[in-house]
């Protein structure tokens, strides 16, 4: 008997089969196969036939099917008008509560996230304030890119040597023999000056001398005066605003007259504003540069082109090479001297900071190698930052699953909730930001101070790097929110909600080697500052060879030098002084050279430079140089002055000569003199330089410096009693004096910068670290919490499970090693070869940044194992 | 016997026209076609529904469940004020394709040519 009810049913089975029948539709054909039937039985067929009628008549499943699945196709691209928008502004205010809610309820992990990326953030607009400010150099003048210096290439006669001073007559020879030369300048000083006005007077070492193209080339604007005119009259001084009101005060500084070194006056003319700081070429006061030939060196060495002490500047015509201009410039000094070998080349201006690493060039410029490596250190410390940033907040991800489950229940989409947290971890770089801002306004000057710079904060004139460093916070938000967001959003709410959280192993590699990799870097700065410390201590501490203890040094210039056999025998009554004597360099810096010296049986090929200094008599006994024979200058021999030579040991090991050396014959220039003594080898350069061949000679014309050597005993007394000595000689020079111990540390001045530098950065680079470690230690804690909790009723100890926990930790410490030794020994074997004189880098230096590595990561990451270990595991186990 | 694109082409409209004569349902739309045509369109019954659905989310046309006389629940349709316009403009496409064939199809003038 056919049933229709039951055909019904396995009919809507079929129909059941497909998805897209949704029961509505089912419901809406099966009416339509009962009208169908019921006709057909009218129609006057059989039950079981009208039935299979019908069906026929209604068609195939699979067909139906198929056409519903195409508007299901339609209805996904489309949005049904239930889903909601795409933005809805009316949940933004619950983001933002949100947002905040989550920092605040997390108080010491938003706390870590934000000091983190903060930290980073600052060190990252430090670097960059830094790096902006070594690429500035020069470039503030009009004609930058028109202005070259021109320079000396010696490497016919010296092995890759250079120097950057040339000869009084080059600057307007050049200008006159090409046409391309449109302006060209000296610059250069001779000596510092005294300088008075009125009862005021100052030691000038800033006082410089120009020619009158100066002005017009370089763009050291003018408060007054012209600059067409300027600097022609040869008695003309052109003062910064500071030089001027520390002179003048309030008083117009214009056609002032003031008083160089007691003896000629020059007048007042043009006021410039201040140096600024990323200028190469320095001054406080400018003087034309006829007047240090009138004054100080003698019209005779106008023409003198071996006289090598000054710089030379060039201007080319706009969109002219150098490099065509340097062929243009072979052979050329051989007009002047048929002997020189030397060539000429041009060194744009705005290479001169960065680039240059000619001789005898400006102090205090910038290395392009340190900007590369600081950028890169900007980078890394960003991205490091921006890694830990994330790790935490995935860590963290667990907590909020429900959240998300919840969100996505009542109806938000993925796109909407990546949003969510995108808008959160922007809003925490926000915070950062301002964080870093004010973080980065406390630690300019100190920064200052190390890196000998006048950074200012971005605020004061830098609205420009400002949006940068806006930018970058926010970009630092989106990428490292990048992972947490895409994390979260693609939770699965039937599983959350349920309360399987599932874990993140997947990138758990990426993470590893991350933290990895920040540890190394920390290791490596560890390994960077004790190689740098223990350089400069054994530096310091070395045996020079001489003694540089309780010594004091003046200046004696101008009419000083005509009184300095009265001062001394002056400071020699006084019974606290033990020694006086002068010098033309500072012993702790002799490098002058009078070239190849002439000496008995010298074989005509032998080329030996020498290194010179002129002294006084007393200058042995001074600084108790050892000799290993022969004797000291003495007055009882009325030769010395004119042809007695102290040659060191290298020299005579250099030249070949056998004992007995002393009266051996030798000279230098014209001087056919001989050999009265042999000293011991000393450092009388930095260790950075061999002991070379080095003669002294007493040479009382060209000495510069006294030297005045006293009593440890009471050496403020003592200085206090040769000031007074110094005040009532009435030599109209102020007393003012440096330690030699001073100078000494000035010359390892850029060592102790980069040794400080690399120590504020392993600082700050182990913190970052220790943020990683702390962040992934949480992480892993946290995905653990049930294991620990299993672990923990099955009988384990506290103990047991921080080892457990610890022991990961330690396997990537000892990853980080691996890489960082290698690493840090062919990096730091590099920097210490450019000392002659160096410490060795010893297996300890690595074990104890190994140790201080382990220590920092046992602290770091057992605060939050100890967490894990001790928590309840009752309470770790019910959470499922 | 009229090609499957024309089939396709036309459902749309005859369905919005047979509504706009007020609300029906399913079947008896299909059977309106059937005695209309005579037979010379040949919808299979259940294709019906894909189209009617999809003209729902299209806004053409509006559904309602209802009980009929019978006693049986059926969804009902009505054709929505877009549906109006939607068949309005329509009617004028097929009216200018009818025309066009008109004109090709009857003797042509013999100044035209």
């Amino acid at each position: 008997m056919f049933d229709l009810e039951k055909a019904i049913r396995e009919w809507k089975r079929d129909l059941q089969k497909h998805e897209v029948f949704e029961d509505g539709l089912i419901a809406d054909i099966e009416v339509h196969l009962r009208d169908a039937y019921d006709a057909q039985r009218k129609a006057g067929l059989e039950e079981e036939a009208a039935f299979r009628m019908a069906v026929t008549q209604v068609g195939k499943a699979d067909r139906i099917a198929s056409e519903f699945d195409k508007n299901r196709i339609v209805k996904l691209n489309r949005r049904s008008p239930l889903r909601p928008g795409r933005f809805m502004p009316a949940l933004v205010w619950n983001y933002i509560k949100t947002a905040l809610r989550v920092i605040r309820r997390q108080k010491i992990h938003s706390f870590i996230n934000i000091t983190g990326l903060a930290i980073g953030l600052t060190v990252c607009m430090l670097i960059v304030l830094w790096v902006a400010d070594e690429w500035s150099f020069d470039r503030f003048h009009a004609n930058a890119r028109q202005i070259n210096r021109v320079y000396r290439d010696e490497s016919a006669t010296n092995i890759d040597a250079t120097s950057a001073l040339t000869p009084p007559p080059m600057a307007a020879a050049l200008k006159s023999d090409f046409s391309e030369i449109i302006r060209s300048s000296r610059f250069g000083y001779w000596q510092i000056p005294l300088v008075a006005f009125r009862e005021k007077s100052f030691n000038e070492p800033g006082y410089r001398h120009a020619d009158p193209d100066f002005f017009t080339m370089f763009s050291f604007p003018l408060v007054k005066g012209d600059p067409e005119t300027l600097l022609t009259d040869p008695y003309s001084v052109v003062l910064t605003e500071t030089t001027a009101a520390k002179y003048f005060g309030e008083e117009d500084p214009m056609g002032k007259v003031l008083t160089v070194n007691n003896t000629f006056d020059v007048v007042v003319t043009g006021i410039a504003e201040d140096v600024p700081s990323n200028s190469t070429l320095e001054f406080d006061l400018l003087s034309p540069f006829d007047l240090l030939l009138k004054e100080y060196i003698g019209e005779d060495n106008r023409d003198n082109w071996g006289f090598n002490s000054f710089s030379t500047y060039v201007m080319l015509p706009q969109n002219s090479s150098g490099d065509d201009f340097n062929q243009k410039l072979k052979g050329y000094l051989q007009k002047f001297g048929s002997e020189d070998p030397d060539e000429l080349a041009l060194q744009p201006l705005t290479d001169i900071h960065l680039f240059s690493n000619l001789g005898h060039d400006l102090r205090n410029r910038g290395d392009i190698k340190y900007v590369w490596i600081f950028s890169i250190l900007a980078i890394f410390v960003l991205l490091i930052a921006g890694v830990n940033f994330m790790n935490l907040t995935t860590a963290r991800s667990a907590n909020r699953a429900k959240e998300v489950g919840l969100r996505k229940v009542v109806g938000a989409d993925r796109s909407q909730l990546i949003r969510q947290f995108f808008g959160e971890s922007v809003l925490m770089a926000l915070f950062a930001f301002i964080a870093a801002l004010f973080l980065l306004e406390i630690l300019i000057p100190f920064f200052n101070a190390i890196s000998g710079k006048h950074l200012s904060s971005p605020w004061q004139n830098n609205p420009l790097i400002l949006c940068g460093f806006l930018g970058m916070a926010v970009m630092a938000g989106i990428v490292s929110g990048s992972y947490p967001a895409l994390f979260l959003s693609s939770f699965r709410p039937i599983q959350i909600l349920k309360g399987n959280m599932r874990s993140a192993g997947a990138n758990s590699l990426f993470r590893k080697t991350l933290v990895i990799f920040q540890f190394s870097l920390s290791l490596f700065l560890i390994i960077g500052t004790i190689v740098i410390s223990r350089q400069l201590s054994y530096m310091r501490n070395i045996d020079l060879g001489f003694d540089r203890d309780h010594t004091i040094h003046l200046s004696i210039h101008g009419e000083l030098l005509e009184k300095y056999d009265a001062i001394r025998d002056r400071f020699l009554q006084n019974p606290e002084v033990l020694h006086v004597t002068a010098s033309m360099a500072l012993p702790t810096n002799i490098q002058s050279s009078p070239g190849t010296p002439e000496w008995e049986g010298k074989s005509p090929d032998t080329k030996m430079e020498i290194k010179a200094d002129f002294v006084d008599y007393d200058y042995i006994e001074t600084f108790g140089i050892p000799l290993v024979e022969g004797r000291s200058f003495s007055r009882s021999y009325a030769t010395d002055e004119e042809t007695a030579f102290i040659v060191n040991e290298e020299a005579v090991r250099r030249m070949g000569l056998q004992k007995p050396v002393v009266g051996k014959r030798f000279g230098f220039w014209d001087i056919d003199g001989q050999i009265i003594g042999v000293m011991k080898d000393a450092h009388f350069q930095s260790l950075q330089h061999k002991i070379e061949p080095l003669v002294f000679k007493i040479f009382r014309p060209w000495l510069r410096r006294m030297y005045v050597k006293i009593r440890s005993g009471n050496i403020s007394s003592t200085l206090r009693s040769l000031e007074k000595s110094w005040n009532q000689m009435n030599l109209g020079y102020p007393f003012e004096y440096r330690f030699l111990d001073e100078d000494f540390s000035d010359l390892y001045k850029a060592e102790a910068r980069l040794g400080s530098i690399f120590q504020s950065f392993a600082g700050l680079a182990v913190f970052i670290a220790c943020l990683g470690l702390f962040s992934l230690a949480a992480f892993i804690a946290e995905q653990r919490t049930k294991e620990i909790g299993i672990r923990k009723v099955l009988g384990s100890s506290t103990i047991g499970i921080i080892t457990l926990l610890n022991r990961e930790f330690l396997r990537w410490t000892a990853a980080a090693n691996l890489i960082a030794w290698p690493l840090a020994y062919f990096v730091m074997r590099r920097w210490i070869q450019k000392f002659a004189y160096r410490t060795n880098i010893t297996i300890e230096i690595f074990m104890l940044a190994a140790m201080i590595g382990l220590a920092v990561t046992l602290v770091t990451v057992s605060i939050q194992t100890l967490k894990a270990a001790m928590a309840n595991p009752a309470k770790s186990l019910k959470h499922e | 016997m009229i090609s499957k694109t024309l089939m396709a082409a036309s459902t749309r409209p005859i369905i919005l026209a047979i509504l706009s004569r007020g609300e029906n349902y399913g079947y008896n739309i299909i059977q309106k076609v059937k005695d209309v045509t005579g037979g010379n369109l040949e919808w299979t019954d259940g294709m019906i529904y894909p189209v009617l659905q999809r003209m729902e989310m299209d806004n053409l046309i509006t559904s309602q469940w209802k009980l009929s006389g019978e006693n049986r629940p059926r969804r009902y349709y009505t054709i929505t004020e877009k549906g109006r316009k939607e068949l309005a403009s329509e009617l004028t496409g097929w009216r200018n394709v009818w025309q066009a064939l008109n004109r090709f199809m009857t003797p042509v003038p013999a100044e035209e040519q």
